[in-house]
């Protein structure tokens, strides 16, 4: 059968969905950046498998999460960086600091691999919890394909905010024309952009789950949409603030 | 966005219906109270609550409607945690309007505010 094919949901999901979902499952199974394929699904695993983590829930509670000491439930395919950052993003994102990114790029997790991990982790949190708010089974993870990571970096890149380096907003040229092609270059657009596959993806997925980039510029009521956009912002604002999200 | 959209359509909102209060939440917005509850068990991960409040969004709104809440419920689960995970401050501190909802909903208290008032 075909991923995502929603047969047993009983609501009406749009077509631009599954198809957003189908599209991203080929290239999570595909080689990345700085992951292959078995490395993405496994990651991918990660941010499944963080959710059921006794040592996640028991650092959650901690004062600091950084002097807690354990060990993650995983399945060993990964290093235990990657695994603890996956764990740390699904779980506890709201303490994570530049320090620890520091601290994991020195233990061999390196800044572009952790953006990498990121887009995997949340791309595939957030296609999950489209299925978990509906009631509905998540689809099984693809079987990673064969292949070299690309190692590509962009030609501008920008230390000028966050914890990460990012394209800065005048350096969307070249191979990286696309990415906010008749936008401004926000911040929360430029975060993954050392990866700028993991923007690529997010803005997919984004386009269908909520509105594309040119969309978003309507503040009334999109015209493929049943709610309107001060729906959709109470829901988005609601969501950000359990999650305790300045930005 | 909320506030921005509130005045683009020039609809009285009460922005206390992001913070949960259920109230607030039916002010102006359609089906806001059944949206909050549905976006709270789904962030609060509330597995009892989510059939009800998905139910309760259904009964009022129509599946569309739940649909397109759970997108952008779904959407915005994986933002926070992109913002969050790469310490973005936010673009414009300076704007009105997003001065005037950051002391509203006194957004200050949360750890990641740092990322933009206190930038390691």
């Amino acid at each position: 059968m075909e991923a995502f094919s929603f047969a047993q949901s009983p609501y009406p999901i749009r077509d631009d969905i599954p198809q957003a979902y189908r599209n991203f499952w080929q290239r999570l199974a595909s080689p990345g950046s700085w992951w292959t394929g078995d490395e993405r699904v496994a990651i991918a695993q990660e941010s499944r498998s963080a959710l059921k983590c006794q040592f996640c829930i028991d650092r959650k509670s901690e004062l600091s999460p950084y002097t807690f000491k354990g060990e993650h439930s995983h399945d060993g395919k990964l290093p235990a960086t990657a695994v603890d950052a996956a764990h740390h993003i699904i779980t506890d994102q709201g303490r994570i600091t530049r320090a620890w990114i520091e601290n994991n790029s020195d233990s061999g997790l390196s800044k572009e691999a952790y953006v990498e991990l990121v887009g995997i982790v949340v791309a595939v949190f957030s296609i999950d919890e489209f299925h978990r708010a509906l009631g509905l089974d998540l689809e099984p993870l693809p079987e990673p394909m064969p292949g070299e990571v690309s190692r590509y970096r962009p030609a501008h890149i920008s230390e000028d905010m966050g914890f990460v380096p990012t394209v800065p907003p005048d350096g969307a040229v070249g191979n990286e024309s696309d990415l906010w092609e008749g936008s401004r270059g926000a911040n929360v657009i430029r975060a993954l952009t050392l990866v700028p596959d993991a923007l690529r993806d997010w803005r997919e997925i984004a386009a269908a789950q909520y509105l594309s980039f040119h969309r978003m510029t309507n503040f009334v009521q999109d015209d493929n949409r049943s709610i309107n956009r001060m729906q959709m912002e109470l829901v988005a604002g609601r969501v950000a603030a359990i999650n305790e999200c300045y930005y | 966005m909320l506030r921005v959209s509130a005045l683009t359509t020039e609809t009285e909102i009460d922005l206390q219906g992001v913070n949960g209060n259920a109230a607030s939440a039916a002010v102006g917005i359609d089906c806001g109270a059944e949206l909050v509850a549905f976006a709270d068990a789904i962030a609060y991960r509330k597995t009892e609550d989510l059939a009800d409040s998905r139910k309760r969004l259904l009964d009022v709104g129509g599946a569309e409607v739940v649909v397109d809440a759970a997108g952008v419920a779904a959407n915005f689960q994986r933002m926070v945690r992109i913002a969050d995970s790469t310490g973005i401050p936010v673009d414009d501190m300076e704007m009105e309007v997003g001065k005037e909802v950051r002391a509203a909903l006194d957004l200050t208290r949360f750890a990641s505010a740092q990322n933009t008032l206190n930038p390691a």
